[in-house]
């Protein structure tokens, strides 16, 4: 991903939006016992769309965001996001996008690890309570909600920031293209390694 | 040239966990009216009108999705119920509002009768927003210090005791639920019964847990817990007002070779779906 101030403007509007729509809706919506975090399955996006270094710094920023508005902990959400965004990042650096499966259940995982990390921080910094096996329940549906949200959600990110990016190789133009580049894919996976930030 | 991309994403990678490690410790260490606790009020104060204008501009999709979900849930009784659903809907969506507000105002002045909890402000709020995690039961509501609401002021809706409030700012207050799991609220079974202390079970937001139980009479499945409301000698004081009911006994696990009896409690309150609340603001507490 180019960055530049314009494409900076952008990721901030997302991630602001993204805030707001979690506490003022998803938060509030009830879904299978468990509500839909949206917060990690736009950084997986952005970490996807933009590399390791974009994921990270998305991640943290959101968390900063989201705690500094619920009166949470700071740098607990922050830390959970970023690694998701980060292992994101690292997943697009390292291998291709063979598939439109693949945004969706890397964001799954993701979001389940982001809230198997929260859940692991909050209890580190002392729950005196006793714990429910339905807390593992949250991770798992967690994630399970993170792959339906992803199917519209990276599609949307994606076209927020196709500007800024190196390769589009998911996009249908792109596919139609990859039998006649080939050649060309190693150098622009060495670019996409390169171009974060 | 690569490996000089690596080295920078490992140091800005490096620099972000220490941030965050940085941040977690600080906050911790630090007393509530440190440094960093007033940058995140600042912070919430700024940010908590656009958080509140985005809860009220949503709440028109969260409604939608509200009636799907009731609608899902009709198809699963039988044909008369749901033609009969069908018919009274439309009429139901008009009056509920209405009938909505009224109850609550009814049965809370019961209540607060009932409960002697009539030296105490009461405050009514709207929810504005919610945590997303299970792991941390709060909610933001529209009420603040301009309306009287001090920190630790008991929350109740027409159901029963859901919380205190943790922070407040001009206009809004943040409100921890009583099944979060860093506190707990002193409590006795209805009718002078042995007391406890309920607190949250963490990844179930619909269950209580009764420990450190004192009293010698038995506790059976559906007794009723209420605010046990003690002040000692010493002038230490229960944060919450006495016989607010928190909720029901739904389970009672025998104690088996020294160890402690299990109560499982219900709380009257629906946690999982808040729309109006009150804060007892101080008449006394």
């Amino acid at each position: 991903m180019i960055v530049t101030p314009r494409i900076v403007f952008r990721l901030v509007l997302i991630v602001l939006i993204s805030v707001l729509l979690q506490i003022g809706f998803f938060s509030q919506v009830p879904l299978l016992g468990s509500v839909a975090n949206l917060l990690p399955v736009v950084v997986v996006a952005i970490g996807l769309l933009g590399g390791a270094v974009t994921g990270a710094v998305t991640g943290f920023a959101t968390g900063l965001l989201l705690d500094a508005m619920i009166g949470g902990t700071p740098g607990v959400a922050s830390l959970a996001l970023m690694a998701a965004g980060y292992l994101a990042g690292r997943w697009r650096e390292g291998y291709d996008i063979v598939s439109s499966l693949v945004p969706p259940l890397l964001t799954g995982a993701l979001t389940a690890l982001a809230a198997l990390i929260y859940g692991s921080l909050t209890l580190t910094l002392g729950v005196d309570a006793p714990i429910s096996i339905l807390a593992l329940r949250e991770v798992f549906v967690q994630g399970l909600l993170g792959i339906l949200l992803a199917v519209p959600v990276f599609p949307l990110v994606r076209r927020i920031v196709r500007p800024a990016l190196v390769d589009d190789s998911l996009s249908p133009r792109s596919r139609a293209a990859a039998g006649t580049r080939s050649s060309r894919r190693r150098t622009f996976g060495m670019m996409r390694g390169q171009g974060s930030l | 040239m690569y490996r000089k991309q690596v080295r920078r994403r490992r140091a800005i990678l490096v620099v972000l966990v220490v941030a965050c490690l940085m941040l977690i410790s600080i906050s911790i260490s630090e007393a509530d009216d440190g440094p960093l606790h007033s940058v995140q009020t600042g912070v919430s104060t700024v940010l908590s009108p656009v958080g509140e204008g985005a809860g009220r501009a949503l709440k028109p999709a969260r409604d939608l999705i509200d009636w799907f979900d009731e609608t899902w849930q009709a198809r699963g009784e039988n044909e008369d119920l749901r033609d009969q659903v069908a018919e009274l809907r439309a009429e139901l969506l008009e009056t509920q509002d209405a009938a909505e507000k009224a109850g609550y105002a009814e049965k809370l002045d019961e209540l607060m009768n009932d409960g002697g909890l009539t030296g105490y402000t009461p405050v009514a709020a709207t929810v504005t927003s919610r945590s997303p995690s299970l792991w941390y039961e709060s909610i933001k509501i529209s009420a603040g210090s301009s309306d009287g609401v001090s920190r630790n002021d008991a929350v109740i809706t027409d159901d029963g005791l859901i919380g205190r409030i943790a922070n407040v700012t001009g206009g809004t207050s943040e409100v921890a639920l009583i099944t979060d799991g860093e506190g707990g609220v002193a409590a006795r079974v209805a009718g002078k019964g042995p007391e406890g202390l309920v607190s949250g079970v963490v990844g179930n937001p619909g269950r209580l847990d009764l420990s450190l139980i004192q009293g010698e009479k038995d506790i059976k499945d559906g007794d009723k817990l209420v605010t046990a409301g003690f002040t000692t000698e010493t002038g230490l004081a229960s944060l919450y007002p006495a016989d607010i009911p928190i909720g029901e006994v739904v389970e009672t696990i025998p104690a088996e070779q020294e160890q402690r009896e299990q109560v499982n409690v219900e709380p009257f309150a629906d946690l999982a779906d808040l729309t109006d609340v009150t804060v007892l603001t101080s008449g006394g507490g």
